[in-house]
């Protein structure tokens, strides 16, 4: 690859690694996961990156890109070996730190437990529409289905999302908004 | 629960996001090693497949009728008849031939035969027996005689060869003539002529040194070489015909 190729893809993966690698994590719910998941995709694009440099939308690309390696990796069957058993032992104290407040441990137990019982694809449909805020048209581009399928996809995650946090606040005692 | 609660609720969950370790460097150089493995994977698995083709392949397009194997066995045999040929079986075919030779260039020669075998066994007027040695290489050295009766009566011509050739300069040591030919195939003629003091030839020698070095001697004396008695006043045969019978293309001295 030639140095200016290498110098712009360096910029491009500097730039997004970090909004990539919170992408990944809202798909899986796990930094060190969603650390991989973002190296393999820049990967790829650095293999393709002379077809791709091109492109208007780079961004975009990468997210699918993104979106497509969690979707393979989840298919792949050592990635289903790990069984998680009881609670997790590194569960945060919200008495020791101020700062964790009881929203921002109730976004993490959002994440952490509703959004990762959602199937995989309504979850990706979420997780691009709120928090990346695109389009139905452009997240309709990132997941290579029709624009009709995103919003069916939407309206049934939001309809599985509000049904678990709604059992997770009636046995937390918390009341549901 | 609102869509803008899940969008503030995503945002919340990426507060605690661990600092990033990421150098583009570190993983454009992955990514290269990546691409020269798949390469290296690619091209064993070509070359794999390559040969597997062939090993199938091959002994299909090649013949396998059974003519095809006698003619290829009849011209192996007839490009390299030493490499199968007995020590024995050599020196009788090329004795011979020399034999042959001989009655056709001078057809008023009477009882021409040849008595040529393996090894350095002869020596002009004498004998001796030296059998090689066992686990030795084979020897392509031979000696004998070509015997034949004119009008004076009989004598012979001595044959040796040899493997290990002299210079032509040590060949013409003593001669009265000594002039050095070419042949076609390579290999050279030396003949040579010698004198006993008077003006009389007593020897004629021709020699053929091949390329390999091998080196095939005929000599005509006015003596009989064998028995080393007959003297008469001239050589039997001229130097030409030694050099004639040397230079036969149906003999094959190597």
């Amino acid at each position: 690859m030639r140095k200016a190729d290498e110098q712009g893809f360096r910029e491009f993966a500097a730039a997004n690694a970090a909004s990539l690698r919170r992408t990944a994590y809202l798909f899986c719910g796990d930094w060190h996961t969603a650390e991989d998941l973002m190296q393999s995709s820049l990967m790829k694009m650095y293999l393709a990156w002379k077809r791709i440099k091109g492109l208007d939308n780079l961004i975009a690309y990468a997210r699918k890109v993104l979106l497509r390696t969690w979707l393979d990796e989840k298919r792949r069957p050592w990635r289903r070996a790990e069984q998680r058993d009881g609670e997790l032992p590194d569960a945060a104290d919200e008495r020791v730190d101020p700062d964790h407040t009881s929203a921002k441990l109730w976004a993490r137990e959002l994440v952490h437990t509703a959004l990762l019982q959602v199937p995989p694809r309504q979850r990706a449909v979420l997780v691009l529409r709120y928090f990346e805020d695109l389009s139905v048209a452009e997240v309709a581009v990132a997941m290579g289905c029709s624009e009709g399928t995103v919003k069916s996809q939407t309206a049934r995650g939001l309809a599985t999302l509000r049904t678990i946090v709604e059992k997770l606040d009636s046995s937390s005692g918390r009341v549901a908004s | 629960m609102s869509e803008q609660e899940i969008r503030e609720g995503m945002l919340l969950a990426v507060w605690d996001e661990p600092p990033l370790d990421f150098d583009p460097d570190a993983l454009m150089r992955r990514a290269e090693q990546k691409k020269s493995r798949r390469r290296a994977l690619v091209s064993v698995g070509v070359a794999t497949a390559l040969i597997v083709v062939s090993a199938f392949a091959l002994p299909g397009l090649l013949p396998k009728t059974g003519d095809d194997d006698q003619i290829a066995a009849r011209r192996t045999e007839s490009s390299a008849p030493t490499s199968t040929e007995s020590p024995n079986a050599r020196s009788v075919r090329i004795g011979d031939a020399l034999a042959a030779k001989l009655q056709t260039v001078r057809r008023e020669l009477r009882d021409v035969s040849a008595y040529v075998q393996p090894g350095m066994q002869v020596v002009q007027g004498t004998s001796t027996t030296k059998p090689p040695s066992p686990g030795s290489a084979p020897d392509p050295s031979l000696s004998g005689y070509v015997y034949l009766t004119d009008d004076i009566g009989p004598t012979a011509l001595l044959l040796t060869t040899t493997s290990t050739p002299k210079s032509s300069r040590l060949e013409c040591i003593g001669a009265v003539t000594c002039k050095e030919m070419p042949v076609d195939d390579g290999s050279k003629i030396i003949e040579a002529e010698y004198l006993d003091g008077t003006s009389t030839v007593v020897r004629a020698v021709s020699t053929r040194v091949f390329e390999s070095g091998y080196t095939v001697k005929l000599s005509a004396f006015t003596t009989n070489p064998a028995t080393g008695s007959g003297l008469r006043a001239q050589l039997p045969v001229s130097v030409d015909v030694l050099t004639t019978m040397l230079t036969d293309g149906r003999i094959r001295w190597e």
